[in-house]
C-alpha cells in the first residue's frame, strides 16, 4: 500500500506536460516571432532568440504572409492595451491576425511555440482569453513559472498533450532553447 | 509626516524631518529618494510643480519646476512627410524637455529650507548604492516599457536586469545615479545645467536627434508664482497655476459640482457618476480650448473659474441622458492614456506644508539616459499638442500643459488636506472624487484614496467612454450604458487612474492621517 502511495505520488509530481530538457521536442529554424497580444514582451523573446543564436525575424504585427520560408512560428503570448493601441489594433483584430497565423502555420505544417515570459503581472482576463485560443494549437509552451502559478498552462497542455516548460526566470529560456533549436544542419 | 509612493522615499523624508529639516527639506529629500526608488515616474532628468504652504506666515507659495521646450522648438516639428510622428513625441531626442526638477528643488530648498543639497541628496545615494528590491509594479511598468528602454538605452541599460526587465524580488541598483548625486554634491547643482552632466545630456539628446543645447541647458530657472485659490462650501483650495492644469480643473469641477445636491446621492450612485462623468467632458473641453502656458498665450483663468460659468454647465448637465455635443476643441488621444507621475506630501512639527506632484512624464521618460549618468530624460514634449494651431502647441522655451494638481485643502482658515495624485489626465478627475469622498461622503482619507474611481472625457465636442474600476457594482454600469455611457471596465484597483498620496491634518483629535494608494506602492509614515 505504501510502495503504491509513493508510486501515485511520483507519478502526480511528474505531471504528464512538464517535461525535463531532454524530452523536449526540437524545431527549426529560421524562426517567426510575432506578438498574441501586443505586449512589449515580444522584444523580451527577440532578445532571447538572439541570445541563443537563433536565427529569428522578429515582427509586433506579422500576418500569415509573413511566414514565408520560416520553419517554426513563436508567438509571445500577452494583451497589452496600450500596445495594441500602439499597433492600431484593437483586440478583436489582434485575435484575427493571430489566428489568421496559426491557420497558415498549420496549413504549411510550421510547427507553433508559445512564450508566456511576462509573469502573473501578465496574466488577466483579455490575456487568458489568448492564452485558451492560442495553446492549443502549440507543438512547446515556455512559460515563465509566476505566470502558471493558477495552473492554466498546465491544465490546457496537460489535455492536448502538449510539452510545458516551466522556467523561474526570462534568463532561464535561454538555455532550453539553445537545446531545442539544434543549429542549422 | 511624510507620503510618497515608495516606503524607501518616505524614510527619507521622515528622517530628514526628524533630523531636525522642515517639510521643504524633507520634500526635497523625498524626490531626491524617488529618483532612486522609483525611477520609472520621476527624476532630476523630470520636472514639476509643488505648493508650499509656510505656517508663520500664514503664506502659500507655488514653485514652478516644469519643463521648458528647446528654443528651436516650433509648432510643426513633430510633423514629417504630412504625417504626426508620434515616436518623436515619445522615444526620440525631441521628446526631451529642458528639465526642471534638480533646479525647483535646489531653488526651494535655498530659499525655504534651512539644510544643504548634500544632506538631501545623502538619503538618495545610499537607496540608489545599496539597491532595493524590484515590487510588482516596478516589474510589470519595466515590462511595459522594455522595448523604449532596448531601443534607447540597450541591452546594457541600468534599468534592465541583464538585459531582461526586472522581475519581482529582483535587486535594482544604479551606482551611476549615486555618482551623480556626489558629483552634485562636489561641483554643486549647477553642473547638472552647465557643467559635465550638462553635456552628457546634451551629447544624450541629440545623438538621439533631439534639438536641445547647452544655452537651454543653462538658462532654465524655475518660476515661483503665488498659487490658484478656489472654493468649495467652507473650504479653501490651493493649487498650481497653468500651464498646470490640474488645479484647475479640480476648482472648476467643484464649481460646477456645488450646484448639485450630492450629499443626498449615494456614493458611485447612477446620479453621481453620470453628472460627474458630463462635466469631466466639458471641462476637457475646456483644457484643450483655453490651456497653455501663460507666458505665451494668456489663459482665461478668472473666467474658466467663475461661478457663473459653472453655473452655465452645471445647468446644461440633466439626468437620464448625454448631452448631444460639448464645447469643441481638438484633444490629443495620446494623451489619455498615460498612468505616470509621481506625487508626495510632507507636514512638519511647526505646520509647514508641502505638496508636490513631480514626473518625467511617461514611464521610463524617454529611455534616454545620459551616458554614465543613471538618470532617465523625460519625454514631456508630448504633452504638448503636435497640432500646430492650438494653444498648447509647442513653441520655444515653452512650457507644455500639465494635468499635475498637486494642492493643499483648507478648512476655514486652517489647513485640512494634503492631497496629490500621479495619473495623467486622470489626476484631476480622480482628485475631485477623492476630496468628494472626504467632504460629502464623509469617507475617512483611507476609504476616500481606495475607493473604486471613474474617468472620461470629450474630444471635438463628442462624449468619449466611461472608464471605471471593476469594484463598481455590475448594475449601475449597466444603468449608466441605458442612458448612454459606452463602459470600459478596468482592473479593481488600477493605476490608470492615478495613485494619490495624502496627509489629512484632524484638529479636534490633534493628529495627521496619512493615505497612500495601493494602486501604487505608496506609503506614509509620521512621529
Amino acid at each position: 500500500m505504501m510502495c503504491l502511495m509513493i508510486l501515485i505520488s511520483i507519478v502526480t509530481l511528474f505531471s504528464f506536460a512538464e517535461k525535463t530538457a531532454e524530452a523536449l521536442p526540437r524545431f527549426e529554424q529560421p524562426i517567426l516571432i510575432t506578438s498574441a497580444g501586443q505586449s512589449a514582451d515580444v522584444q523580451i523573446g527577440g532578445v532571447l532568440a538572439k541570445r541563443a543564436g537563433l536565427i529569428a525575424t522578429l515582427s509586433k504585427n506579422a500576418t500569415h504572409q509573413g511566414l514565408g520560408d520560416k520553419k517554426t512560428l513563436v508567438l509571445v503570448i500577452g494583451v497589452s492595451m496600450k500596445g495594441l493601441g500602439a499597433a492600431g489594433l484593437d483586440l478583436d483584430q489582434e485575435k484575427t491576425r493571430v489566428r489568421g497565423l496559426i491557420e497558415e502555420a498549420q496549413r504549411k505544417g510550421i510547427p507553433l511555440l508559445c512564450f508566456h515570459l511576462g509573469g502573473e503581472a501578465r496574466r488577466g482576463e483579455l490575456s487568458d482569453q489568448m492564452i485558451e485560443a492560442c495553446l492549443p494549437y502549440a507543438q512547446m509552451v515556455i512559460v515563465v513559472k509566476s505566470g502558471n502559478k493558477d495552473g492554466l498552462f498546465t491544465q490546457i497542455c496537460t489535455q492536448k498533450n502538449i510539452p510545458l516548460l516551466e522556467v523561474d526566470k526570462i534568463a532561464d529560456a535561454q538555455k532550453p532553447l539553445k537545446d531545442i533549436f539544434p543549429q542549422n544542419r | 509626516m511624510v507620503v510618497a509612493a515608495h516606503p524607501e522615499a518616505v524614510a527619507a523624508g521622515l528622517n530628514t524631518l526628524k533630523k531636525g529639516g522642515t517639510a521643504v527639506d524633507a520634500a526635497v529629500a523625498t524626490a531626491f529618494a524617488l529618483n532612486a526608488a522609483e525611477p520609472f515616474a520621476s527624476g532630476i532628468g523630470g520636472g514639476g510643480f509643488m505648493v508650499i504652504f509656510l505656517a508663520k506666515e500664514k503664506k502659500v507659495t507655488v514653485i514652478n519646476f516644469r519643463e521648458k521646450a528647446p528654443a528651436k522648438a516650433t509648432p510643426t516639428m513633430y510633423w514629417d512627410k504630412g504625417k504626426i510622428q508620434e515616436t518623436w513625441r515619445k522615444s526620440h531626442g525631441l521628446a526631451v524637455g529642458v528639465p526642471g526638477s534638480l533646479a525647483g528643488c535646489a531653488y526651494a530648498l535655498e530659499k525655504y529650507g534651512t539644510l544643504k543639497l548634500e544632506n538631501v541628496l545623502e538619503p538618495a545615494i545610499q537607496i540608489a548604492e545599496r539597491g532595493i528590491p524590484v515590487s510588482d509594479t516596478f516589474s510589470q511598468i519595466n515590462k511595459d516599457e522594455y522595448e523604449k528602454i532596448l531601443q534607447n538605452d540597450g541591452e546594457s541599460s541600468v534599468y534592465l536586469h541583464d538585459g531582461f526587465p526586472y522581475e519581482p524580488g529582483d535587486i535594482y541598483r544604479n551606482p551611476d545615479l549615486a555618482n551623480t548625486f556626489k558629483r552634485l554634491i562636489s561641483h554643486g547643482w549647477r553642473d547638472f545645467y552647465d557643467g559635465e552632466i550638462a553635456g552628457e545630456i546634451i551629447k544624450a539628446v541629440q545623438r538621439n536627434g533631439g534639438i536641445m543645447k547647452h544655452e537651454d541647458l543653462a538658462q532654465y530657472s524655475p518660476i515661483e508664482q503665488p498659487p490658484l485659490k478656489g472654493t468649495y462650501k467652507d473650504y479653501t483650495l490651493y493649487t498650481i497655476q497653468p500651464p498646470g492644469s490640474g488645479g484647475l480643473h479640480i476648482i472648476q469641477l467643484l464649481n460646477i459640482i456645488a450646484f448639485w445636491p450630492v450629499g443626498e446621492w449615494d456614493f458611485n450612485s447612477i446620479e453621481y457618476i453620470h453628472h460627474l462623468s458630463e462635466a469631466f467632458r466639458f471641462v476637457f473641453a475646456d483644457k484643450v480650448r483655453y490651456l497653455s502656458d501663460p507666458d505665451f498665450i494668456p489663459v482665461p483663468v478668472e473666467h474658466l473659474l467663475s461661478k457663473d460659468y459653472a453655473k452655465q454647465i452645471a445647468t446644461k448637465i440633466v439626468p437620464g441622458h448625454l448631452q448631444k455635443s460639448y464645447p469643441y476643441g481638438v484633444f490629443d488621444k495620446q494623451l489619455i492614456e498615460k498612468e505616470n507621475t509621481t506625487h508626495l506630501g510632507v507636514i512638519d512639527n511647526q505646520g509647514n506644508i508641502v505638496s508636490l506632484t513631480q514626473s518625467i512624464n511617461d514611464f521610463f521618460g524617454s529611455g534616454i539616459v545620459p551616458e554614465g549618468e543613471g538618470f532617465l530624460l523625460n519625454n514631456e514634449m508630448a504633452d504638448f499638442s503636435p497640432q500646430p494651431d492650438m494653444a498648447n502647441s509647442p513653441g520655444p522655451n515653452k512650457r507644455p500643459v500639465s494635468s499635475m494638481g498637486p494642492l493643499i485643502l483648507f478648512k476655514g482658515e486652517s489647513p485640512f488636506l494634503v492631497l496629490g495624485s500621479p495619473g495623467g489626465t486622470r489626476i484631476f478627475t480622480s482628485l475631485t472624487q477623492i476630496i468628494l469622498n472626504i467632504i460629502e461622503f464623509g469617507m475617512s482619507l483611507d476609504e476616500a484614496i481606495e475607493a473604486p474611481r471613474f474617468f472620461t472625457y470629450s474630444s471635438e465636442g463628442v462624449a468619449k467612454g466611461l472608464f471605471v474600476e471593476s469594484r463598481i457594482p455590475t448594475h449601475i454600469l449597466r444603468s449608466l450604458e441605458k442612458i448612454g455611457h459606452t463602459v470600459n471596465v478596468r482592473g479593481a484597483y488600477d493605476k490608470y487612474f492615478g495613485g494619490a498620496q495624502g496627509i489629512l491634518i484632524d484638529r479636534y483629535k490633534n493628529i495627521l492621517i496619512g493615505g497612500a494608494d495601493s494602486r501604487r506602492d505608496g506609503a506614509g509614515e509620521g512621529y
